[in-house]
């Protein structure tokens, strides 16, 4: 045996004193600070579920949950519909792919700052020129004063980064389908919408499954596209989950507040993930 | 039939223009606007276009500190990617090598701490950096940044090296090389694309990471995409055309870099590794 258990544990030392010192340590002690009182330069008292039971009681943070689950799904199911119709497209076979997969990654280069000074400029409620192209038809966005409008606008930022990423998992998944099904259906006379149907759809399940669980706990985490529009405004609509433990934990200094909202979102981001899963196993089941 | 294709032409090509404009159309809106004077990006009926870098001119006057940010965010990501990818590359050669069932339990549990929001962690990192004295260190960026890829990274690395077979490296001990001289002479340079794959993520990652950015430098350590923040905060004033050429400053190396490393990353992964 050329690499034994001594070799493999150097090897490992370097990443794993990373995770263990970043994130494995720092996570226990969340958990344990989710119990306490405890504010900044203070020493913690344990407190038990009482940091539980205030966000529990606490309307803001039904607001900042309700703002997020509702914003992702919405984001997920967007990405989902886009990335695959155009993974579709793809596949059918287009002039100059190289150039066109290029184009469809490019805001995946695209940090989440400047993507917020694009869009805030294209939808700029009086001098934005998406604004001025929308307001005929009634679809301008007042996205500083109307909260839904707000959550809009970080819905948009949103699928227009991640858009990239849930695409190349569903093209990837469309590309390793193999060609002879498809050659099979259209012998039997299969129109391209029963191709999509009854071929595509159902062997990508498991790669759409992939992209919105990876989707849902990522999007769960939205953070950016928010505080750098709305910062969670006017008074608190807006207001996502981690915006709602930031404030929690860096502004109105409770950090056991802060703590407990982070396993709540754990535990959110977990719950609907499930829901997916159980959803699709379901949807599987019915087909076979 | 020939109607129906026709229609299918027309149909690809208004969905491919549909693409063009989603994907492209704000990044080609900010870079153009970039150079040009502030009184034709906000006139929407205004056609034509005066080239000026009159927007730089300003921002090299009144933002300094932004390209402080700039050299800033250039070192933390050599940094991050240098670290996470020197340690996913050890940590993939070890999970690909040396296969027991609790090596298998903590591969998967690498991957398994990052369901964890990266915002929770802050909490209790804050804290600990500043009793530490790292509060606003580059050196904290390159650490959480290159934490965060690391399972990532290492995952890319097993698959990597999974593909360089393992008669090669015991060929070099029955030779009397040592594991060491084996990593260095013979797995490294085949795994230098696998890197190059990780290296990107933690690249594009680092240059354009936003919340540890903001929850952990202020001054010193601040990164471009804060002063842009920053620049996008001054509600009442805000300079669009000063604020595109920033973004456009920000934003062309990753894209140029994505781009160019894209193809790199393609040929080298069907060139595969034994050419080496």
């Amino acid at each position: 045996m050329l690499l034994g258990v001594r070799g493999a544990g150097v090897l490992l030392t370097p990443s794993w004193l990373l995770l263990g010192l970043v994130i494995v340590l720092p996570a226990a002690y969340v958990f344990w600070l989710s119990f306490e009182q405890s504010s900044f330069g203070q020493a913690p008292r344990f407190v038990g579920l009482a940091n539980y039971v205030t966000i529990l009681n606490d309307p803001y943070f039904w607001r900042a949950l309700r703002n997020t689950v509702v914003v992702v799904l919405a984001v997920v199911m967007i990405e989902i519909v886009l990335g695959l119709g155009i993974a579709v497209l793809f596949a059918a076979g287009i002039p100059a792919r190289p150039i066109w997969l290029a184009v469809m990654l490019a805001p995946y280069a695209v940090s989440e700052v400047a993507a917020v000074v694009m869009w805030r400029f294209l939808l700029d409620p009086e001098t934005g020129p998406l604004t001025h192209l929308l307001a005929p038809l009634g679809l301008a966005l007042d996205w500083a004063v109307v909260p839904s409008h707000g959550l809009a606008l970080a819905g948009i930022l949103s699928v227009w980064l991640h858009l990239p990423f849930t695409f190349v998992i569903l093209y990837a998944a469309r590309l390793a389908l193999p060609g002879q099904i498809y050659e099979a259906a259209r012998v039997d006379g299969a129109s391209a919408l029963q191709q999509f149907r009854l071929l595509t759809l159902p062997l990508l399940r498991p790669a759409i499954l992939v992209a919105m669980l990876f989707r849902t706990i990522t999007g769960f985490r939205l953070f950016s596209e928010v505080w750098l529009t709305t910062q969670g405004g006017p008074a608190r609509s807006t207001e996502v989950a981690a915006i709602y433990l930031y404030l929690e934990g860096f502004r109105y200094d409770s950090f056991g507040v802060a703590a407990a909202t982070g396993w709540m979102m754990v535990l959110a981001a977990f719950l609907v993930s499930l829901l997916y899963v159980r959803r699709l196993y379901k949807d599987m089941a019915d087909a076979g | 039939m020939r109607a129906d294709r026709l229609l299918g032409r027309a149909g690809k090509t208004v969905a491919l223009a549909a693409i063009a404009l989603w994907s492209l159309g704000p990044i080609l809106m900010v870079v153009s606007a970039s150079f040009r004077p502030d009184r034709e990006i906000f006139d929407p009926g205004q056609h034509s276009f005066t080239f000026t870098l009159v927007n730089y001119a300003h921002l090299v006057s009144e933002w300094p500190q932004f390209f402080r940010g700039l050299s800033n965010s250039a070192l933390v990501t050599a940094g991050a990617a240098l670290l996470a990818t020197f340690a996913s590359a050890l940590a993939g050669y070890a999970y690909s090598r040396l296969r027991r069932r609790w090596m298998a339990a903590s591969a998967a549990a690498m991957v398994f701490i990052r369901l964890i929001p990266p915002i929770v962690l802050t909490l209790p990192l804050f804290p600990i950096i500043n009793r530490l004295h790292l509060a606003d260190t580059h050196l904290v960026l390159i650490l959480l940044y290159a934490t965060f890829f690391v399972s990532l990274g290492t995952v890319v690395m097993r698959t990597f090296f999974d593909q360089i077979p393992r008669e090669m490296d015991e060929a070099a001990v029955v030779d009397g090389a040592s594991a060491w001289q084996v990593i260095r002479l013979i797995v490294a340079p085949l795994a230098a694309q696998g890197m190059v794959a990780v290296a990107i993520f933690v690249v594009v990652f680092a240059w354009n990471e936003y919340l540890f950015a903001f929850i952990f430098t202020a001054n010193n350590a601040k990164t471009a995409p804060l002063v842009l923040a920053e620049m996008t905060g001054a509600i009442d004033g805000v300079e669009w055309g000063v604020l595109f050429a920033a973004t456009t400053l920000h934003l062309i190396p990753v894209l140029a870099f994505v781009i160019l490393a894209q193809r790199k990353l393609v040929d080298g992964l069907t060139a595969g590794a034994t050419k080496g």
